[in-house]
């Protein structure tokens, strides 16, 4: 790592007059450089969700318990609580909604409404498929901005399945995209995406890809012409796939004139494992935080734990952190008090700690924060399985348009659907939307 | 089209069904409607399912005479409210009930009504058939297409699974870019196996001693390998893999021994190899290299092999650092899966040497591994693909050509039309000057080849290029063997022989006797019967110390055993192999309710309570008539599953019988319901009699619906408990049962003693099966079920074999088929081989799809 370089950089940057690059803090300073100059911030957004819903115990009064997710009952301003300290000081830059959920998850079940978190899919009836996410529509306008589209990622990895999902991303009916989930695989494909091929190696291979995939697409239309109508309609699935990965090779292509930044591995700990919930869940936001920093997606979606972990090695954070002795999801139910406290502070101090990272580092004449919208939540409210009223904080974006510093409750008559808030995240981002999944409009008690 | 799609109508109404002669009462079509169904409803139905009160979200009030209004939509109704009256669910008990005269003639009003609709209709709409292939079925194509047995599924994104369904259908197996970017990475790793380059590659070779002599560890010699562990630098603590190579077969050779203290006869030794995830957190990564049963003494050493692919076996990739890749890492490591249940008895501290001295160890004085294996190089699965021949260097276009004719036709499951082939010439030829050898430029086409459609997808019915024959060879193989078709189903394709019963079934029934059908059992049962879950769920282990095999110390003391088949792995075998051994025996499907055997091996058995099993190989084993075992509603993967780990779940084993056996499908609770462990709050663990349960449910008029029909069903399960052991006597609210311990019990009977003196709490497991009588206990549920219920069980079983064959979900227009078949297998006795080889003749399977209008 030459620290001469970056500081020429740094220099060329500053005098080229409020051009936002990434200016990391002091402890990170040393992790990217190459980072290509942007003339205005780069509009991000981050979708991490929590599993088992959250700890709200009732109190007689409607007042708020000092170990509730939520700082306040409420609408008001917030004051944190015990289990909500850690965002001390970016409270600023947070909002809290209660009472906002997707109708179209509601047959599905507490346990498998993650499955829409997303995407505000209609999952009713014998609707299976579930449909496009949010953080796939802003990709799909404004993906090409950046190397990649969209990163997403989840602690069990994979897509999971029907009423399990262990993603929270979908290109579009029965298409979930598999979240990645080792740290080291993460950093690979983030920053060393040639895999030790020179870059005219790559080009050269993509140029051939190219090439057979217009065979491969002549192969597709002639079996197509022989099918039986149902099987046409069916088969375009194909087609799509085809034409996606035709896009890709002309994006990886073009992607190859650009410098890839280059990132010091010192303080990420890229080996960290399920078995170390903290330092795994921390080295998973700061490679967010680094694709974000490094301008390599604008898009990302995590799924910290799965409403499925019980039955995976990987998750049951709750489990190996409290030493609850059974399982993480009748930690959501019994609503233990000691233990679901802890439980929530230490989830709020690993989200925490992302927001905060995004708020210390300057970019422009504001800082990283100031441009991402970051949502916080969990398709699982709180000791039943019920479907409705999903916990949600969003943070981040005053640059964007969002304001902040308040609990909106939407609960009873206020009632509107989630996908109100993703549409106006998808505005925030320059991806244009009237309408997403079954919105109404924008959510405008957020918006400044 | 070439489909000539008649749907089979039997002559005679089904006598199964009650209907008999009534419906001749009431008048067809809407006449009748407005004269009797209506009054009926009116009278017997509207009042809960009407404009005013919609309970279960079922209406009946707008239903007009007209079954078909809404093209068809409405012919679903009507079917459940058919079944409804069937099963005589409805009207509930403590309402007013219609006679039977008025309800033979209303089921046989609607039966006619449906059964005319779907005689008439040709042009119903189709569903699509193309899917494409499960990760089930890529991997054992991929298997049987490249001739070498890698494991493939790791890398593709999981398929969608739901409970109770099968995930073979156009449905579930939908496609999206993601997968297809998979489908290419696992088609090039795939080829970089199969074919390989010309020149002999360089072997590995490794060889490790270990002697009977030097410091004793635990009493054992290093050439020991004990249950719990083996002696100091044995190799039960891991042996290093130098160098491997990237792809190719590995030979492990052993020479080992068993130490078999008197009674024992022998000892399984398994060969694991992998690599630690992270070495200071004892987990790691491991694949099974192969199990023997030692029984020769160390005196007898003798030799034994395993083989298998390098590339199924994980390593630990180098840390990515500044100074570059650091190496990666393999281990070979031999586990003594002997197990008799008392593997947690406190005998779990290796220091503590008697009982591990007690029982089978294994000897190893030596390994030697080797890959790849060069005896026959090239070896054959490359052979096969690109063979040796003089056309190579004399014709060389014509010699790509045929491999690519004969690659495409077998992946395509079809010949490969001409078109086909020249267009993968052309990727061939312009693939050709970038890579270095006809083997690597083979790779690359044939990878083009395993991801196009044709081989992706499967039942397409395409024009021109497939046959009715060659469409039935695939979906014979896919049914039973969850593969691609052989030569010999693909040969008599050719020959057009396939639309014949006769040699259909004589298919059917080879394609049964091969070993590939155990993929079949497997994966149809464990999607059939949803015990997956089995796996997942958290046992308590306050309630149950000896149910889990949980590691003794160091850092992850108190968790299971990692990479050991487990107690559970072992139920999951059970009922997979007992459902093989039904269909084995051609025994009649009944047995699934209650058999006069279990299939068991020996931990199994101890854990059950049954004497006299040794061994971990599964058998039948003859269980009396007043055992508590038999059929499969007493199998562990059921009873955990649908437990909650600490106490049995009577609402989950419910649905469990009416999904899984009964055929019903039990609606999700509704989204403001609270769960029942939340209207129970803390207690719902410890909560001692069930009614206490179902009495907080009741409190709410919502649940109380839907719940007195379906919990009944569950509660004679009650004497199961959340392990699934029979126990009829459980602890007191908040009991701590402690584990075995020798110094307190002495011996196995003074801890069932303790735990008589614990348990003393009664089992409440008597209830009233809805409409039916009442019932104390899963022996009386059993006989009840096999007296009043066995028809639906019967064809419960049926239409879920024929939605697995078929690959997609019946709907009433299949009513008519399924009720052909079921009188069918009637004759047979539902035997069940009989009843698979009925489904692969009868028209419902040979064409499935449901002829559009062209």
């Amino acid at each position: 790592m030459n620290m001469k370089s970056h500081h020429m950089n740094r220099r060329d940057v500053l005098r080229g007059g409020g051009i936002a690059l990434a200016l990391p803090f002091l402890n990170s300073m040393s992790w990217a450089t190459g980072v290509v100059a942007r003339k205005q911030q780069p509009k991000r957004m981050l979708i991490s969700y929590i599993a088992y819903g959250v700890y709200d115990p009732r109190t007689p009064d409607g007042t708020s318990h000092e170990w509730s997710w939520y700082p306040r009952h409420d609408s008001g301003p917030l004051t944190l609580n015990k289990a909500s300290a850690p965002f001390e000081s970016v409270k600023d830059s947070l909002t809290y909604l209660r009472g906002l959920d997707h109708p179209g998850g509601y047959g599905l079940g507490g346990h498998s409404s993650g499955d829409v978190f997303g995407t505000g899919a209609d999952m009713s009836g014998l609707e299976k498929t579930n449909n496009i996410s949010v953080d796939q529509l802003a990709a799909k306008i404004n993906g090409h901005h950046t190397r990649y589209p969209s990163l997403v990622l989840g602690s069990e990895g994979g897509t999971g399945s029907y009423g399990m999902s262990k993603t929270l991303s979908h290109y579009g009916p029965g298409q979930p995209i598999p979240a990645l989930e080792k740290p080291q695989e993460i950093f690979n494909r983030l920053f060393r995406p040639y895999a030790g091929h020179s870059v005219n190696d790559v080009r050269a291979r993509l140029k051939r890809e190219a090439s057979v995939l217009d065979l491969m697409m002549e192969n597709y239309q002639s079996l197509h012409g022989k099918l039986g109508a149902e099987d046409r309609q069916k088969m375009d699935e194909y087609l799509d796939s085809v034409r996606a990965i035709e896009q890709r090779v002309e994006r990886t292509s073009k992607w190859t004139h650009e410098e890839i930044p280059k990132i010091d591995t010192k303080g990420l700990n890229l080996e960290a494992t399920y078995q170390q919930p903290s330092e795994y869940l921390r080295c998973m936001y700061d490679l967010i935080y680094l694709a974000f920093q490094t301008d390599s997606t604008r898009f990302i979606t995590f799924m910290t734990e799965s409403e499925h972990s019980t039955g995976n090695l990987v998750g049951n954070f709750a489990n190996k952190l409290l030493g609850y002795t059974g399982a993480t999801h009748d930690i959501a139910h019994k609503r233990p008090e000691g233990a679901s406290g802890e439980w929530e502070k230490w989830r709020a101090e690993q989200h925490a700690y992302f927001l905060k990272r995004l708020r210390d580092t300057k970019e422009g004449d504001g800082n990283m924060l100031d441009t991402t919208l970051v949502l916080w939540g969990s398709a699982h409210p709180h000791e039943s399985h019920s479907t409705k009223d999903y916990p949600i904080q969003i943070a981040g974006g005053e640059r964007l348009g969002f304001k902040h510093g308040n609990l909106h409750n939407f609960e009873g008559k206020r009632k509107k659907p989630l996908s109100n808030l993703f549409v106006s995240m998808l505005n925030a981002v320059d991806a244009p939307t009237e309408k997403f999944a079954d919105s109404t409009g924008e959510l405008t008690e957020i918006l400044a | 089209m070439f489909h000539n799609f008649r749907l089979s109508l039997p002559v005679t109404l089904s006598l199964w069904m009650g209907v008999g002669t009534a419906f001749a009462e009431i008048p067809l079509g809407e006449e009748g409607f407005k004269a009797k169904v209506k009054p009926f409803f009116e009278t017997y139905c509207i009042q809960c399912h009407g404009p005013e009160k919609s309970k279960g979200k079922i209406t009946l009030h707008t239903l007009d005479g007209d079954l078909v209004a809404g093209a068809g939509g409405e012919l679903e109704r009507w079917e459940n409210i058919l079944d409804v009256l069937k099963h005589g669910e409805m009207p509930p008990e403590d309402e007013k009930q219609p006679s039977k005269a008025e309800l033979e003639a209303l089921k046989g009003w609607i039966d006619q009504g449906m059964r005319d609709h779907v005689a008439k209709v040709g042009d119903v709409k189709a569903t699509p058939l193309a899917r494409r292939l499960t990760n089930f079925e890529y991997q054992n194509t991929m298997r049987d297409l490249l001739g070498i047995d890698l494991e493939l599924i790791k890398g593709l994104p999981q398929d969608p699974e739901k409970p109770y369904h099968f995930n073979n259908s156009a449905e579930f197996m939908l496609l999206g870019p993601e997968q297809l970017d998979r489908y290419l990475k696992t088609a090039r790793r795939a080829l970089a196996s199969a074919i390989v380059d010309p020149e002999k590659p360089k072997v590995h070779r490794q060889t490790w001693a270990f002697e009977p002599k030097g410091p004793a560890f635990a009493s054992m010699q290093p050439d020991e390998i004990g249950v719990y562990e083996g002696g100091r630098g044995t190799i039960s603590g891991g042996i290093g893999v130098n160098s491997w190579p990237e792809t190719g077969e590995y030979r492990i050779r052993i020479k080992a021994a068993a130490i078999l203290p008197p009674v024992y006869k022998e000892v399984p030794l398994r060969l694991v190899m992998g690599s630690s995830l992270r070495s200071d957190a004892g987990t790691g990564d491991y694949t099974p290299v192969g199990t023997v049963y030692l029984t020769n003494d160390v005196d007898n050493l003798q030799e034994f092999e395993f083989r298998g692919r390098i590339e199924n076996h994980p390593i630990q990739v180098g840390q990515v650092n500044q100074k570059g890749q650091e190496p990666s890492t393999r281990h070979i490591y031999a586990q003594n899966l002997f197990d008799n249940g008392q593997l947690n008895d406190n005998h779990r501290n290796h220091f503590d040497t008697a009982w591990q001295l007690s029982v089978p160890r294994a000897v190893v004085r030596s390994i030697e591994f080797e890959s790849p294996i060069i005896d026959v190089w090239p070896p054959e699965h490359h052979i096969s693909i690109l063979p040796e021949s003089s056309l190579r260097s004399t014709d060389p276009d014509g010699y790509i050509r045929g491999v690519l004719e004969k690659f495409i036709t077998r992946a395509y499951r079809r010949p490969a039309s001409q078109e086909e082939r020249e267009r993968f010439f052309k990727i061939y030829k312009m693939l050709e000057p970038e890579f270095d050898s006809l083997e690597a430029t083979m790779r690359e086409t044939l990878a083009m080849v395993l991801v196009s459609p044709q081989f992706l997808y499967h039942t397409v019915a395409a024009e021109g290029l497939t046959t009715p024959s060659y469409e039935l060879a695939s979906r014979l193989s896919y049914f039973l063997w969850g593969s691609l078709p052989d030569e010999k189903l693909l040969s008599l394709a050719a020959e057009n022989q396939l639309d014949d019963p006769a040699v259909i079934e004589a298919q059917a029934r080879r394609l049964l006797a091969d070993e590939r059908a155990q993929d079949f059992v497997k994966n149809f049962t464990k999607q059939w019967l949803s015990i997956e879950k089995t796996k997942a769920i958290n046992i308590n282990r306050k309630l149950f110390p000896r149910f889990l095999f949980l590691v003794p110390n160091g850092e992850r003391t108190g968790q299971e055993v990692l990479f050991r088949p487990t107690i559970r792995d072992y139920m999951m075998d059970e009922t997979v192999g007992f459902i093989g051994e039904l269909i084995r025996r051609n025994a009649s499907v009944l047995n699934i309710i209650d058999s006069d055997f279990a299939w068991l091996n020996e931990p199994l058995a101890a854990h059950y309570g049954v004497n006299g099993v040794e061994g971990l190989k599964f058998r039948a084993v003859a269980v009396a008539g007043g055992s508590p075992l038999g059929g499969l509603p007493t199998q562990g993967s059921v009873l955990v599953g649908n437990g909650t780990g600490s106490a049995p779940h009577p609402i989950y084993r419910a649905v469990w019988l009416r999904e899984a056996i009964l055929g019903d499908e039990v609606a999700p609770p509704p989204a403001e319901v609270p769960a029942l462990s939340d209207t129970a709050g803390e207690e719902v663990e410890n909560a001692t009699t069930i009614k206490d349960m179902l009495a907080l449910h009741r409190n709410s008029e919502s649940c109380k619906d839907c719940h007195v029909r379906l919990d009944p069903w569950g509660i004679p399960f009650e004497e199961y408990n959340a392990i699934g052991q029979f126990q009829p006597h459980i602890p007191k609210n908040g009991t701590t049962v402690r584990g075995f311990r020798a110094e307190i019990d002495g011996t196995l009977e003074g801890y069932r003693d303790y735990l008589r003196t614990v348990n003393t709490v009664p089992v409440d497991s008597v209830a009233r099966v809805p409409n039916g009588p009442e019932v104390s206990g899963m022996r009386e549920l059993k006989d009840y079920l096999l007296k009043d219920r066995k028809e639906e069980v019967a064809e419960n079983v049926i239409r879920r074999l024929a939605t697995y064959g078929i690959g997609r979900a019946l709907t009433y227009h299949d009513r008519y088929a399924v009720e052909d078949l079921f009188k069918q297998s009637k004759q047979n006795d539902h035997r069940f081989q009989d009843m698979i080889l009925t489904i692969c003749r009868s028209e419902i399977f040979r064409t499935p799809i449901t002829a559009p209008k062209r």
